[in-house]
């Protein structure tokens, strides 16, 4: 079978079951004695399994083999879950997901071998060991009456302890059975090499009774043997049993010691997993449907633009009906593309514990706002960041807990990470109650690199933050295997940026720290002010807009050499557009001020003039060679012609 | 005409490889179940002519489902899909009304013999 038609299928869902599995386990850590988490892991492991076995995936099967065993022991009780038993289960779902990649990619697996014999030492030790039975086909045991059948499975049979059974089973159809060689506990254990004999009492003929028991599978030869070499003088059935070689009970089929005894309880109970109903479309049909739509998106404009000119009623009618429907196009396709953030955050409560554990901490970690969705490029590009700031605080945030105490803190410290929905944003926060930023040791740090005065005594939250998103400014002198060196809040400052969204940085020293990003739902299309400056059309993002006004010349006033706005209470710097792009001022006219906010800071841009509220498609690009690092993206207007997206955070 | 096909199994990935084995040989997929009580009620709803029940799935598992499925209907064609190492669990199934068993990994051929065999 071409298997590799499955391969993405597999990969996708395995990698579910794994990020179950690790949510099953965090659970179980916490309650060791609990039997829903188990068998949550057992349903996973297990599943995975049967899927890694069809695709041939050896590493993963045997991995999942011997984790299965190991959590049916537990499951069973042979094996008490403690804190080594743990820690195995924690690797073995590490080398799954690792196996797992490994394999799909068609990478050679990296090796298991220690973890296996470690998890099948656990479940050694905790294994009764099977009773040895007889294998070898002896004599077979006559009977009065019966007639003997040899039956021979087929080399390869699965389950022949199973297929066996339903043999015998079709056997009772016929007559009764009266005995077997090996015996039937022996050949329902499956230890047997495929041939064996049976003995039944019945008034049907030879050819039937050999069809019968073909009919049940698997069989390649069964023979009635005459019965005259069959018979030895009369034996009663009580002798039979005795010799074992018929079951006391050939009603109750569950008779061997050597067959775990079924719990089917257990397989049906707990389903903790999530639910979620969906059907599996390749990301990239919906990243093409998206940019379909940021065609038809600009297609609009610039049938609006035409109609403007034309002032048709009937085309404007017809162009609003059409318009109204493409944004309910957009809405749907833009909401399809939303996933939960949990997608994402459900691997983090593993990765905190990880953590932790390995700087000897503590730590309550809670998420928050799970439910809340953001479009699937946005939230793949946020993990990587936010993985950084549980690292960051877990590593350099969070106290030991001695140290914790003798602040009067708790021991145990708290991390949470909560998705918030804010107008057209997402926030991401992280905050912890630890230690929080040591001023005076970013201050010394920035004085020695020469990045403040010498005179400076303190800093403001802006200043400090300013610093520590600083490339490679980092306050922590030694290098831990977590947070490494040199890549700090200034990467996470980046990453956030070019995903149009801004950071926010607020630590209490002795209290804890909070950063929080600020992101928009979308990264394909937003809402933006346009404006005019000569002939170039500029994009703002809706999300950092917060007015806009009229302004006429000369109103606004001087502080300190800078031009400042003010509005109501607030006084805001300005800045000129014109400035930006190296046009020249136009003193005398009346000129549009659009006020942008950022993360509590707040500043003016002045435009020449304000075109209105649009939909614009954003067009990432690398930035222009030499150009000003003031822009983001491009789009494309709906007369056709290109205007940039102005960078709110560079401005701020 | 061909026969109905009911598929259950929790994982996707199953479902899609036991499809279209059997859609491949002509059967009609008439349906798919994710938990036992979904098996249980599309039997209910569909009556397919076949049944194939993966063992471990959420909320009840297939061997409960065998039961309810067979008291609904004694003459239920039901193949069960296990792993190895079930052997306990695969007689219970066959104790409780299905009518073979095919164990994974899945061969085409095997599960259209065990296929044969059911409906035969």
């Amino acid at each position: 079978m071409d298997a590799s038609r499955y391969a993405e299928l597999f990969l996708t869902e395995s990698q579910e079951h794994v990020s179950a599995i690790n949510h099953s386990l965090l659970t179980l850590e916490r309650a060791p004695g609990a039997s829903e988490p188990v068998a949550a892991l057992f349903r996973g492991v297990h599943t995975i399994k049967g899927m890694a076995a069809t695709m041939g995936y050896q590493a993963v099967t045997d991995l999942s083999h011997e984790m299965e065993t190991l959590l049916d022991n537990v499951r069973k009780q042979a094996v008490r879950v403690d804190a080594g038993v743990m820690d195995v289960l924690f690797k073995g779902a590490d080398a799954l997901e690792r196996t797992i990649e490994a394999e799909t990619k068609g990478r050679p697996a990296a090796d298991t071998g220690a973890l296996l014999a470690r998890m099948r030492e656990i479940s050694a030790a905790a294994r009764p060991t099977p009773a040895a039975g007889a294998t070898a086909v002896g004599e077979v045991p006559s009977a009065v009456g019966g007639v003997t059948v040899r039956v021979r499975l087929e080399p390869d049979t699965p389950l022949k302890g199973v297929r066996v059974f339903m043999i015998l089973q079709k056997a009772r159809t016929l007559g009764t059975l009266l005995a077997t060689e090996p015996a039937e506990a022996v050949l329902q254990s499956g230890e047997f090499e495929g041939d064996f004999r049976l003995v039944i009492d019945s008034h049907a003929g030879a050819g039937e009774i050999e069809g019968a028991i073909k009919a049940a599978g698997f069989v390649q030869e069964a023979h009635v043997l005459a019965p005259a070499g069959g018979i030895e003088g009369p034996r009663s059935s009580a002798a039979l049993r005795q010799s074992g070689a018929i079951s006391p009970d050939t009603a109750e089929m569950r008779v061997s010691g050597t067959f775990p005894v079924p719990d089917a309880g257990t397989a049906a109970e707990g389903a903790v997993q999530h639910k979620h109903k969906n059907i599996r479309i390749d990301l990239r049909r919906l990243d093409t449907l998206m940019n379909l739509i940021g065609e038809l998106v600009i297609s609009r404009g610039r049938l609006q633009a035409i109609a403007a000119e034309v002032r048709s009623p009937v085309l404007d009618e017809t162009l609003a009906l059409a318009s109204r429907l493409v944004s309910d196009l957009q809405d749907e396709i833009m909401t399809s593309r939303l996933v939960p953030v949990w997608q994402v955050f459900d691997r983090f409560p593993r990765l905190v514990r990880d953590a932790a554990r390995s700087t000897g901490k503590d730590v309550d970690f809670v998420i928050e706002g799970k439910e809340i969705e953001l479009d699937r490029s946005m939230l793949d590009e946020i993990g990587e960041p936010v993985v950084h700031l549980l690292r960051n605080a877990v590593d350099h945030g969070l106290e030991p807990p001695d140290e914790r105490r003798a602040a009067g803190k708790p021991p145990v410290g708290r991390l949470r990470l909560a998705a918030l929905r804010d107008r057209a944003s997402v926030l991401i926060r992280v905050s912890d109650d630890g230690r929080g930023i040591d001023r005076s040791r970013v201050l010394a740090k920035a004085k020695r690199q020469g990045l403040v005065e010498e005179s400076r005594e303190e800093l403001t939250d802006d200043e400090m933050y300013h610093l520590v998103a600083r490339p490679g400014f980092s306050t922590t002198e030694q290098v831990t295997d977590l947070s490494g060196r040199g890549v700090g809040i200034d990467a996470v400052a980046t990453r956030v940026r070019s995903l149009g969204g801004s950071l926010e940085l607020r630590s209490v020293e002795g209290e804890g720290t909070t950063v929080t990003a600020r992101l928009p739902v979308t990264l394909a299309i937003v809402r933006a002010v346009l404006a005019k400056v000569n002939d170039e059309t500029y994009a703002v993002p809706m999300t950092h807009v917060s007015e806009t006004m009229e302004l006429a010349a000369g109103v606004h006033e001087t502080v300190k050499g800078r031009e400042v706005l003010s509005l109501r209470d607030d006084v805001l710097p300005l800045v000129h557009l014109r400035d930006l792009v190296k046009l020249p001022r136009q003193p005398d006219r009346l000129s549009h001020v659009i006020v942008l906010e950022m993360a509590e800071r707040r500043a003016g841009i002045l435009v020449d003039r304000l075109l209105g509220q649009q939909d614009i498609v954003v067009k990432q690009f690398d930035g222009v060679r030499d150009g000003l690092p003031l822009f983001s993206g491009a789009t494309i207007l709906g007369d056709g012609a290109p205007a940039l997206i102005l960078d709110v955070s560079t401005l701020l | 005409m061909s026969h109905t096909v009911l598929i259950c199994d929790d994982a996707i990935f199953m479902r899609t490889m036991v499809g279209d084995i059997l859609q491949q040989a002509g059967f009609e997929i008439v349906g798919e179940a994710e938990t036992g009580i979904q098996a249980v009620e599309k039997y209910k709803a569909l009556k397919p002519d076949l049944v194939t029940m993966d063992i471990v799935m959420p909320d009840m598992g297939g061997i409960d489902a065998v039961r309810e499925i067979t008291r609904f209907d004694p003459a239920a064609k039901v193949l069960m899909c296990s792993a190895m190492g079930q052997q306990a669990l695969v007689v219970e199934a066959i104790q409780a009304g299905a009518k073979d068993f095919v164990v994974k990994p899945f061969q085409p051929s095997r599960v259209l013999e065990a296929v044969q065999r059911v409906l035969g």
